[in-house]
C-alpha cells in the first residue's frame, strides 16, 4: 500500500468531500494560496477556487460564527482553526451557539460543522502554539471530538466528520503533519467510537490518543523484550467513546495507563481512568494510572518543553510497575 | 408573507401589520401576567413597545428569508409567523413548543419560518446571521438574513469582525439594531461612544437611522434594503430608535433609578407604535375603529385560548432531557 | 370582568412579598397602572401597578402582611358596588408566619440554675447533644458529668456546674442546640415534679429572650475543663486492613479464599490476583470447610455418667423382644424426649451419626428431601477409640457420645445463636439422666 503524510493524508479528505458535496466550504486565515502553515491545504484552492476555499482577515470568533450560521442553512463548512491554542477566541460560538442549537431548538435545527485544528507540545512554540486542548471541548455536551493518530485516521476520520450531522473537532498532532502512513488509494471512512485495538496483549492495556498511540506502541515494544505483552488501543474519537473495547480489553489484562498528550489534571486520561475504574473496578489488579501533560504552561526551552509531555521510557516503566505489582503512589 | 401575499392590495398589508404588532402586544401581556402569577418558569424580556421594528422588517422578508433573534425575541418570532399555541407551550415549558420545552422564553423560535433561533448571549447571533448570508450566496438561495440585535450588543466585538466580513464579501444581511435606548439597566449614551450608524460606515456599509415607532417607515426602508440584498448590494446597517415598555425584564419594576416613569409615560402616550398606526389608518378612512377593535378582541380571545391550551398541555417526557444532544447521522 | 389583584414575582428568587402599604383604599376608582400597593421583597421595595381599570375591591391582605407569590390580594371590579359584596375569607394563613407557627405556650419551668449548651470551640454555633449522663430528679455534684456534647472537632463531657437536682432537661440526645441555649435546671431542692422536654423551635436562638429558663440565673456549666476526647481513631483499624487489587478481593470471594490467612503468614502486601495461587496451596485451617456457622462464639457442654444403667437396659430389652434392639432408635428417642421438654418442639428432628452411616428420626416422608438441618446431631462414637473431642459448632447442635471404660462421656458442641446457655445444660441434664436410668423414659 502507497504510504502519504498526514497532512496528505488530511488534504485528500477535504478535497474528495469537497468533489463529492457541493455544499462543503472552508473557511479560515491563509487557508487558500497559503495553504496553512503547515501546508497542509496547498492545492485546494487550485481546485475550487477562493469561493470554497475562503481566506477570512484574523478574526476567529466572526469566521467560527460564520461556519455556524451556514451549517444552519445547508451549508458544511470545514473551520480551519491556525493553532488549537485560539479555541479560547471562539468558546462562545463553538459551546454555546454550534454544541447547544440542535438541543435548544429541539432537534429542529442542527450544525453540521468540522473544526479543524491540532495539538501538540515540543515545537519549541511556548505556551500559546502548543497546548492540546480537546479535553475543554470534549466537555461540552452537542460537541464530538476526534482525534487521529495517524495519516490513516486522519484521512478517515476526516471524511466521517464533513459527513456528521453535527458539530465535530478534529485535533490534528502538529508534530505529525509530515509523518507517513499506510492509506489505500480507495475510499473508506472510519466510523465515529470505534477504538482501534493497535496491538494485542494480556498483561496491561495502554491507552494511548493523537500522537501518544506511538508513544504507546513504542512502550508496548520495549515491554515485549521483558517479556510483558501490553495491548494498545486508540479510541480515535474522545467524544463519541468506544468504552466498550477499553473494557473488554482491561477485563482481560487487569491493568491500564491512560496516556494523552492534554494536560493530566480534569483531563482525558482522569475521565477514560474513571470510567474504568466504575466499570471494570472488580476486573481491576492495579489502579489504573494516568499520564498526561505536566500541569504547567508549555515552556519555551527545549530542555524544559520535553519534560512535560508523556514519553516511551516513562510509559514502559510505569507498566513495568504495574505489572510487577509495585504499590504506586503509596502514602 | 409568501409570494401570494404581494398580490394582495396595501389595504391587507396594513391590516396584517396592524393585526401582527397587536398579537406581539397580546402575547407580552400574557406572558408577563404568567410571570407574575408565578405560572411561568424563569424570567422573560418583554418586546411590548417596540412592535414597529419586528413588524416592519419581517413584513418585508418572504417565508424562507432568515432572521436571527434576541433574548427579547418574542416579537420577532409573532413577526416571523409563530404560532400562539406552540409559542405559549415554549414559555411554559410544554412539549408542543417551538422547541420542545428545551429553550423557553429566551430561545423561541419557529424555526420552519426562518427564524435562526433566539440567542441568550448579547450579540451571539451576529456570526450566524453573516454565516446565513453567505451560505444564501454560495448556494445561490436568494435569502436574505436580518440581524436583530440591540444597542447593547453593539458593544460586542464579534459584530466588528462579521461586519467587516461581511462587506468583503458582499454579503445578504442586514444588520437591524433597535436602539431602544437602554442596554439593560444603563442607559444606551453611556455604554456607546460616537455614533452606531459611523461604526458601519467604517466598514464601507451604508447606514440608516428609521423611527422604529412608524411601522410603515420601517417596512418601506426594509422593503427597498432587502431588495438591493437580494441583488447582492448587501450588507446593511439600520438602526431602528425604539422604546423598551417594560424593565430589562419582568422582574426589572423598581427602574426608576436608571429610567424616569414620566420619560415611559410620554412615550406610551405619544409613541405607541400600535395606537398611532391604528389612528392613521382610521384617518386614512382604510379601516374603522370598531374594525380595529374587534380585531383586538379576536387577537385577545385567540391569546387567551392559547394560554388555557399551553397551561393544560403536558410537559416533555423525562426520557426526552438526554434527546436532541447529537442530531442523527443517516445508516 | 373583574381582574384579580396578584402579589408579583418581583425578584430573581422570590416566594412571598410583604406589603408596605395600600396606596389604594377600597372602593377607590383605579387605572391600569396606578400603583396599587407598595411590597417589600428581600431586595427593594417597590410599588404595584394596576393591571386594569376599575374599583379596588375585596382586599383580602392588610399592610404588614406577608404574602406568597401568585396569592390574590384584591379585585379590580368593574363597579364599587362590588366591594360591597362579602369580602372573601382573608389570606390568613400567610399573616406572620413566624407567629402562625408559634406552639402552644409551654408549662412553667422549675427554679434553679440553668445548664447551658457551652461553646467550646474556636467556631462553633451549636452543639450536639450527644447523651444525657443524670435523668431528671437525679441528686448532682457540681463536678459530675451531666450530659455529653460533640462538636465538628471532638467530643466531650459537660459537668452539671452546680449541685443540686436535675429539675428540667430540656433537650434531647440527638438534638443540635445553639450554644448559650439552656439545656438543664438544677434546683436546690429535689423537685416535685422533673421535666423533661426536647429542644424544641423555641431553642433557636431568635426565640431566646421569650425562654422561660431565662429567668433563672444563668451560668456557664463548665469551663472546658473535661479534656476533648479523641473520637474513635482510624489508625487502629488499619491494623486489620488488608491490601489487595479490587480483582484478587473478587476472586478470593469467589473462590472462598480468605486474604487474611495470607496476612498472617506475611506474605508481602498489596495482594494481586498471582498470590491467590500461594492462598490455594496453603494447607487448610482447623476444621478447613466447615460452615462459617463456627465463627460464632461456640458451647462446649460435657457430662460424664456411668454406662451400667444403658447396659443395664439393653439386656432387659433384648430379653424382652426375644432379639436385637436398636440402639440408634433408643438414643434418638432419649434425645428426642429432652429436646421435647426444653422448648416445646413437638416433633424435633435427630441425626444419628455412628461409624457406620447415619439415620434421620423420625424417618423423612419419601417426597421430603432430607436436605433440612435436623434440630440435633447425635453422634454415637461410643464403637471408636475416642474418649473426648472438641470439634466446634456446626449446621446444628451435637451431642457426641464417647465411652472409656464403664464410663459414658456425653458432650454438647454448638453455637451461642442455636441453643441458649439454659436449653444447653438442660439438654445435656436430661439426656444424661435418660442414659443413667433409661427408665426414666419410658415412664
Amino acid at each position: 500500500m502507497r504510504e502519504i503524510t498526514l497532512s496528505k493524508a488530511v488534504n485528500e479528505a477535504i478535497a474528495e468531500e469537497m468533489r463529492r458535496d457541493e455544499t462543503v466550504f472552508l473557511l479560515g486565515e491563509d487557508v487558500a494560496e497559503a495553504g496553512t502553515p503547515f501546508k497542509v491545504l496547498s492545492g485546494l484552492v487550485e481546485e475550487f477556487g477562493t469561493e470554497r476555499i475562503i481566506d477570512t482577515p484574523i478574526s476567529e470568533p466572526g469566521f467560527t460564527g460564520i461556519a455556524v450560521g451556514a451549517a444552519l442553512t445547508g451549508s458544511r463548512p470545514i473551520v480551519d482553526l491556525m493553532f488549537g491554542d485560539f479555541l479560547f477566541l471562539i468558546m462562545d460560538q463553538l459551546c454555546n451557539q454550534a454544541a447547544k442549537a440542535y438541543y435548544m431548538s429541539g432537534g429542529k435545527l442542527n450544525v453540521p460543522m468540522v473544526l479543524r485544528t491540532n495539538l501538540g507540545a515540543t515545537r519549541r512554540s511556548a505556551a500559546q502554539h502548543s497546548q492540546s486542548l480537546h479535553a475543554l471541548v470534549a466537555h461540552i455536551p452537542g460537541l464530538k471530538v476526534a482525534l487521529p493518530s495517524s495519516a490513516y485516521e486522519a484521512k478517515g476520520l476526516m471524511k466521517t466528520a464533513i459527513r456528521d450531522n453535527n458539530p465535530v473537532v478534529i485535533f490534528e498532532d502538529k508534530l505529525m503533519y509530515q509523518d507517513k502512513a499506510p492509506v489505500p488509494e480507495e475510499e473508506y471512512l472510519i466510523p465515529f467510537g470505534v477504538a482501534n485495538v493497535k496491538r494485542e496483549g494480556k498483561d496491561i492495556t495502554l491507552i494511548g490518543t493523537s500522537s501518544m498511540v506511538q508513544v504507546a506502541e513504542a512502550a508496548a515494544e520495549a515491554l515485549a523484550k521483558e517479556g510483558i505483552e501490553a495491548e494498545v488501543i486508540d479510541p480515535r474519537t474522545i467524544v463519541p467513546l468506544d468504552e466498550e473495547t477499553l473494557l473488554k480489553s482491561v477485563k482481560k489484562t487487569s491493568r491500564a495507563i491512560v496516556i494523552d498528550e492534554g494536560h493530566q489534571s480534569y483531563g482525558v486520561t482522569g475521565e477514560i481512568a474513571s470510567r474504568l475504574n466504575e466499570k471494570a473496578f472488580y476486573h481491576l489488579d492495579a489502579p489504573v494510572v494516568r499520564m498526561g501533560a505536566m500541569d504547567v504552561p508549555v515552556p519555551f526551552s527545549p530542555a524544559l518543553e520535553d519534560l512535560t509531555v508523556p514519553t516511551v521510557d516513562a510509559v514502559t516503566a510505569m507498566a513495568r510497575r504495574l505489572v510487577a505489582g509495585e504499590m504506586i503512589h503509596a502514602a | 408573507m409568501s409570494a401570494a401575499r404581494k398580490k394582495k392590495t396595501n389595504t391587507d398589508d396594513y391590516l396584517r401589520m396592524y393585526r401582527q404588532m397587536v398579537r406581539i402586544r397580546a402575547f407580552e401581556d400574557r406572558a408577563n401576567q404568567l410571570y407574575l402569577s408565578a405560572k411561568m418558569p424563569g424570567l422573560t424580556h418583554m418586546y411590548s413597545g417596540q412592535e414597529a421594528v419586528a413588524v416592519g422588517i419581517c413584513e418585508a422578508l418572504t417565508e424562507t428569508d432568515k432572521i436571527t433573534s434576541t433574548h427579547r425575541g418574542h416579537g420577532h418570532c409573532v413577526a416571523k409567523g409563530a404560532n400562539f399555541k406552540e409559542m405559549f407551550c415554549e414559555l411554559l415549558g410544554k412539549e408542543e413548543g417551538y422547541c420542545r420545552g428545551k429553550g423557553g422564553s429566551m430561545h423561541i423560535a419557529d424555526q420552519s419560518n426562518g427564524n435562526l433561533g433566539a440567542n441568550a448571549i448579547v450579540g451571539g447571533s451576529m456570526g450566524i446571521a453573516t454565516g446565513a448570508a453567505l451560505s444564501a450566496k454560495r448556494l445561490g438561495t436568494g435569502d436574505v438574513t436580518v440581524c436583530f440585535f440591540g444597542d447593547g450588543a453593539t458593544a460586542q466585538g464579534l459584530w466588528y469582525e462579521v461586519m467587516n466580513m461581511a462587506a468583503l464579501w458582499g454579503l445578504p444581511v442586514i444588520y437591524a439594531c433597535e436602539n431602544n435606548g437602554y442596554s439593560e439597566y444603563t442607559k444606551t449614551e453611556e455604554i456607546a461612544a460616537g455614533s452606531l450608524t459611523a461604526r458601519a460606515e467604517a466598514f464601507g456599509i451604508e447606514a440608516h437611522v428609521v423611527d422604529g415607532q412608524d411601522v410603515l417607515a420601517v417596512n418601506d426602508l426594509t422593503q427597498k434594503l432587502v431588495a438591493r440584498a437580494r441583488k447582492g448590494e448587501g450588507p446593511f446597517f439600520i438602526q431602528l430608535d425604539t422604546y423598551r415598555y417594560h424593565g430589562h425584564h419582568v422582574g426589572d419594576i423598581n427602574r426608576e433609578y436608571y429610567r424616569a416613569k414620566d420619560e415611559e409615560a410620554l412615550w406610551k402616550a405619544e409613541r405607541d407604535p400600535i395606537v398611532n398606526f391604528g389612528k392613521w389608518l382610521t384617518d386614512q378612512g382604510i379601516t374603522t375603529s370598531d374594525d380595529l377593535d374587534k380585531l383586538k378582541s379576536e387577537v385577545e380571545a385567540d391569546a387567551e385560548a392559547a394560554v388555557a391550551y399551553a397551561e393544560a398541555a403536558r410537559y416533555p417526557d423525562t426520557r426526552e432531557v438526554d434527546m436532541h444532544v447529537y442530531a442523527p447521522n443517516a445508516a | 370582568m373583574p381582574h384579580d389583584v396578584i402579589m408579583p414575582a418581583l425578584g430573581m428568587a422570590q416566594d412571598s412579598g410583604l406589603i408596605v402599604s395600600w396606596l389604594k383604599s377600597p372602593g377607590d376608582a383605579v387605572k391600569a397602572g396606578d400603583a396599587l400597593m407598595e411590597v417589600e421583597t428581600d431586595k427593594a421595595t417597590m410599588e404595584v401597578e394596576a393591571q386594569a381599570d376599575g374599583f379596588l375591591t375585596r382586599v383580602t391582605a392588610a399592610a404588614g402582611d406577608t404574602i406568597p407569590v401568585g396569592n390574590v390580594v384584591a379585585v379590580i371590579a368593574e363597579t364599587a358596588e362590588a366591594a360591597d359584596e362579602d369580602p372573601p375569607a382573608p389570606v390568613a394563613e400567610s399573616k406572620a408566619p413566624a407567629e402562625a407557627e408559634s406552639e402552644p405556650a409551654p408549662a412553667e419551668l422549675p427554679d434553679g440554675k440553668s445548664v447551658i449548651m457551652p461553646a467550646l470551640g474556636m467556631a462553633q454555633d451549636t452543639g450536639l447533644l450527644v447523651s444525657w449522663a443524670k435523668a431528671p430528679g437525679d441528686q448532682v455534684a457540681a463536678d459530675d458529668v451531666l450530659f455529653e456534647v460533640e462538636t465538628d472537632k471532638s467530643t466531650m463531657e459537660v459537668p452539671a456546674g452546680h449541685d443540686g437536682y436535675v429539675a428540667a432537661l430540656l433537650a434531647e440526645a440527638g438534638d443540635t442546640v445553639p450554644v448559650g441555649e439552656s439545656v438543664a435546671i438544677i434546683s436546690a431542692d429535689k423537685p416535685a415534679d422533673p421535666q423533661r422536654r426536647s429542644a424544641g423551635p423555641s431553642a433557636k436562638p431568635t426565640a431566646a429572650p421569650s425562654d422561660p429558663a431565662a429567668k433563672t440565673e444563668e451560668a456557664i456549666a463548665t469551663k472546658a475543663t473535661a479534656p476533648a476526647r479523641p473520637s474513635p481513631t482510624k489508625a487502629a483499624a488499619v491494623e486489620g486492613v488488608i491490601l489487595a487489587s479490587p480483582k484478587t478481593r473478587r476472586l478470593a470471594l469467589e473462590e472462598g479464599l480468605d486474604l487474611a490467612r495470607l496476612a498472617e503468614a506475611g506474605h508481602p502486601q498489596p495482594f494481586h490476583v498471582r498470590d491467590l495461587e500461594t492462598l490455594r496451596t496453603m494447607p487448610a485451617r482447623g476444621t478447613g470447610s466447615a460452615a462459617p456457622v463456627e465463627a460464632a462464639p461456640a458451647r462446649h457442654l460435657s457430662a460424664r455418667v456411668s454406662s451400667d444403667g444403658l447396659a443395664g437396659f439393653l439386656a432387659w430389652a433384648r430379653a424382652e423382644t426375644q432379639g436385637s434392639v436398636d440402639q440408634s432408635t433408643l438414643l434418638a428417642g432419649f434425645a428426642r424426649a429432652s429436646l421435647r421438654s426444653l422448648d416445646g418442639n413437638p416433633d424435633p428432628v435427630i441425626e444419628v451419626e455412628t461409624l457406620h452411616g447415619s439415620t434421620r428420626f423420625p424417618e423423612a416422608a419419601e417426597d421430603d428431601a432430607t436436605n433440612g438441618k435436623p434440630d440435633l446431631i447425635l453422634r454415637d462414637l461410643r464403637a471408636s477409640p475416642l474418649n473426648g473431642l472438641r470439634m466446634g459448632a456446626e449446621a446444628a447442635p451435637v451431642l457426641t457420645l464417647v465411652q472409656e471404660d464403664e464410663t459414658l462421656t456425653l458432650t454438647l458442641e454448638c453455637g451461642a445463636g442455636q441453643l441458649d446457655a439454659r436449653a444447653a445444660i438442660s439438654l445435656v441434664s436430661g439426656f444424661a439422666g435418660r442414659l443413667e436410668d433409661p427408665l426414666r423414659h419410658l415412664l
